[in-house]
């Protein structure tokens, strides 16, 4: 078995080894090895892959290793949010909750719908199960009004895999927090988002990591009805950040806005990727990225809308990426797509980059501010926009971005 | 000495140069100017005389190199400060064409300046309460309403409105000598008389100002103790209020024949 996966892996590294050993260590279940095969079609994702040219995981992470500490305390935690806590070796979880929010912590690895492309969250998925963590968490949401769930992934280790299942049944309303504070020398989490009939949901995906972490959280999305799905991610970078979203339209008139921002560091990297297929008419997307990178840090958005002939009739679909290079050594790789087969559609998009505006910054420093204080207001104003859909986390994510901007 | 005696702005022989080392061009040449407190200064010069040069100059603006000569301000060399450090010294550049700034609402913005430029000078911030009295006393006089001061600074306002906002900003930040660059460019009567009252009420002794026009209009409002004829990047001319209404009647040529 390990012998037949370690030949599918073309040329494996040493990290590519260790993860066919922990794959190795799992009891036997056909569901899993479904799941491992499909990563192991591809191994880590390479620049030589189109939808990862950017960002290179297999020359990233030469070997799992662990990184030290963790990166950042949890501005997203509050007592009013039922916490699930993720570290590479346990998981934590409310015992009590509110009627509406059924769990089930299953210890195997569920059948995933569309892993091919994914080969991170299906190697999520395959490696989620231990001892002390779930294969798979299930939670079906069939309220309103209920306490934010939030999801936690900390503490040390050398690498940590979550596979999450959430399901918003018709007339359901759930908000959703996930924090990504680093500690883990590799990171690959797959949340499955499936909102029914007119369900709505609102997600919130903060991330935070250092210059020796890789990591990847993948969410893949389907929306069904008239249901309404709302975004916000805020990401900093580590030494490799993907925050991944592929978004299905199913059914008619159902609605996605996906806004994130990113601010990255020295040593940095960060990439925002989203994918969205309009497969039911009159759907509508909307979607905002702004982006901020200093000196040696790199910023990745790539962005497609998919628009099939006839099924993808009356979409009314919109795509912004607006980036600014704060320093000289700044470097932003940006791939806006529209693939738009149906012809009565509404699709735009648009896609900016560039440095902060000469005349803007002497106006503010003609009045007394200084020139740091003033390129932090206009870049806190600049990225401020695209954190306005985050509900009552939007508060805390302009005050996260506006302490970095303050330091950085 | 009293201090309405003492000279504030003085220029000696400066030149200054626009543009990129191998297309620099001489905008300021030589030109020597003093301005002392309590007293009203106009520039008047025809278009590209180096009006606007002279305000980016002295305000410390990117891509203005100056050459040669000196400026002081109070004594102090300004021209090797940056451009906050100088807004801290007291000097404030009323913009012709002011910026808009996305997403900075007009009172966060200024009381961000004004808290700037009071720890730059080691004073101590201004309360919440008490710049906010400060600030709707002041837009109830300039007729700006609450609302329009929670909107992001300039942006969206129309010309009249901005203008009346840099006379806000500068009721606010109390500057000791005041640059107005063509400050009645794209105002209707009204809104020129309410800018022009603005500028008046800051008139005192211990305040210094250089007016920096096209017409003679404005004077009529903002009435000069000197007027200064700015061409080719000098003074090539300098006379009481009258010399301003020449101008006008005359126009640059007929006087600049003249005297040059």
């Amino acid at each position: 078995m390990t012998t037949a996966l370690r030949a599918l892996i073309s040329n494996p590294n040493t990290a590519e080894l260790e993860l066919i050993a922990r794959y190795g260590m799992q009891p036997e279940d056909p569901r899993r090895e479904r799941l491992f095969q499909a990563f192991a079609q591809t191994g880590l994702p390479t620049r030589r892959m189109e939808a990862w040219k950017w960002t290179d995981f297999k020359a990233a992470l030469g070997a799992l290793d662990r990184p030290g500490s963790q990166s950042a305390c949890d501005p997203l935690a509050s007592d009013e949010a039922l916490c699930f806590r993720f570290s590479p070796d346990g998981f934590e979880y409310p015992k009590d909750l509110p009627e509406g929010i059924h769990l089930f912590v299953k210890p195997e690895p569920q059948a995933l719908g569309s892993a091919e492309d994914v080969p991170l969250g299906a190697l999520a998925a395959a490696l989620a199960g231990s001892k002390t963590r779930p294969g798979t968490l299930m939670i079906e949401v069939t309220a309103t009004d209920l306490p934010r769930l939030h999801f936690a992934f900390g503490g040390e280790g050398e690498a940590s895999f979550a596979r999450v299942t959430i399901v918003v049944r018709p007339g359901a309303e759930l908000t959703v927090s996930e924090s990504y504070l680093g500690g883990a020398g590799f990171l690959s989490s797959v949340f499955e988002y499936s909102l029914q009939g007119d369900a709505k949901m609102n997600r919130t995906v903060y991330q935070r990591g250092a210059d020796k972490e890789t990591m990847a959280a993948t969410a893949l999305v389907q929306l069904e009805g008239e249901s309404e799905y709302t975004q916000t991610s805020l990401a900093f970078g580590a030494k490799l950040a993907r925050l991944e979203t592929r978004l299905v339209h199913k059914e008619a008139d159902a609605k996605a806005t996906m806004n994130a921002a990113y601010l990255v560091g020295k040593g940095l990297h960060a990439d925002i990727t989203t994918h969205v297929r309009h497969g039911a008419q009159s759907c509508v997307t909307r979607q905002m990225t702004k982006g901020a990178v200093l000196d040696g840090g790199t910023g990745v958005f790539q962005g497609k809308f998919h628009v099939p002939r006839t099924a993808g009739q009356y979409t009314d679909a919109d795509m912004q990426h607006k980036a600014l290079l704060l320093e000289e050594g700044a470097v932003v790789f940006a791939k806006p797509e529209l693939e738009i087969y149906a012809d009565d559609v509404e699709c735009a998009h648009g896609n900016t980059c560039g440095a902060l505006d000469g005349d803007q910054l002497f106006y503010m420093r003609q009045r007394g501010i200084p020139e740091r204080t003033a390129r932090a207001l206009l870049t806190e104003a600049f990225i401020a926009e695209a954190l306005e859909t985050a509900g009552d986390l939007k508060d805390i994510l302009r005050h996260e971005a506006s302490n970095w901007l303050a330091q950085s | 000495m009293p201090a309405y005696m003492r000279t504030m702005l003085k220029i000696e022989n400066l030149t200054a140069t626009v543009g990129e080392e191998d297309e620099a061009k001489t905008i300021i040449n030589g030109l020597d100017l003093e301005v002392p407190a309590g007293e009203v200064h106009a520039i008047m010069g025809p278009n590209g005389a180096g009006k606007s040069t002279l305000s980016y100059v002295l305000t410390g603006r990117d891509g203005y190199e100056v050459t040669g000569g000196s400026a002081t301000l109070n004594g102090e060399d300004i021209l090797d400060m940056d451009p906050e450090e100088r807004a801290a010294k007291g000097l404030f550049l009323s913009f012709q064409y002011p910026v808009e700034i996305p997403g900075v609402p007009v009172m966060t913005f200024v009381r961000a300046a004004m808290n700037a430029q009071r720890k730059a000078r080691g004073e101590d911030e201004i309360s919440a309460p008490d710049f906010i009295k400060k600030s709707r006393e002041l837009g109830q006089k300039l007729k700006l309403d609450a609302e329009m001061l929670k909107r992001p600074l300039n942006v969206g306002f129309s010309g009249g409105e901005k203008k009346r906002l840099e006379i806000y900003q500068m009721m606010m930040l109390e500057p000791k000598f005041l640059i107005l660059d063509e400050t009645d460019s794209g105002l209707d009567i009204d809104a020129l008389k309410t800018v022009s009252d603005g500028v008046n009420a800051m008139r005192s002794p211990d305040r210094g100002m250089l007016v920096i026009t096209h017409y003679q209009r404005l004077l009529d409002h903002i009435k000069p103790d000197k007027v200064h004829v700015l061409a080719k990047g000098r003074i090539i001319a300098t006379g009481g209020p009258e010399l301003a209404h020449r101008l006008e009647k005359e126009g640059y040529d007929g006087v600049l024949g003249e005297v040059v």
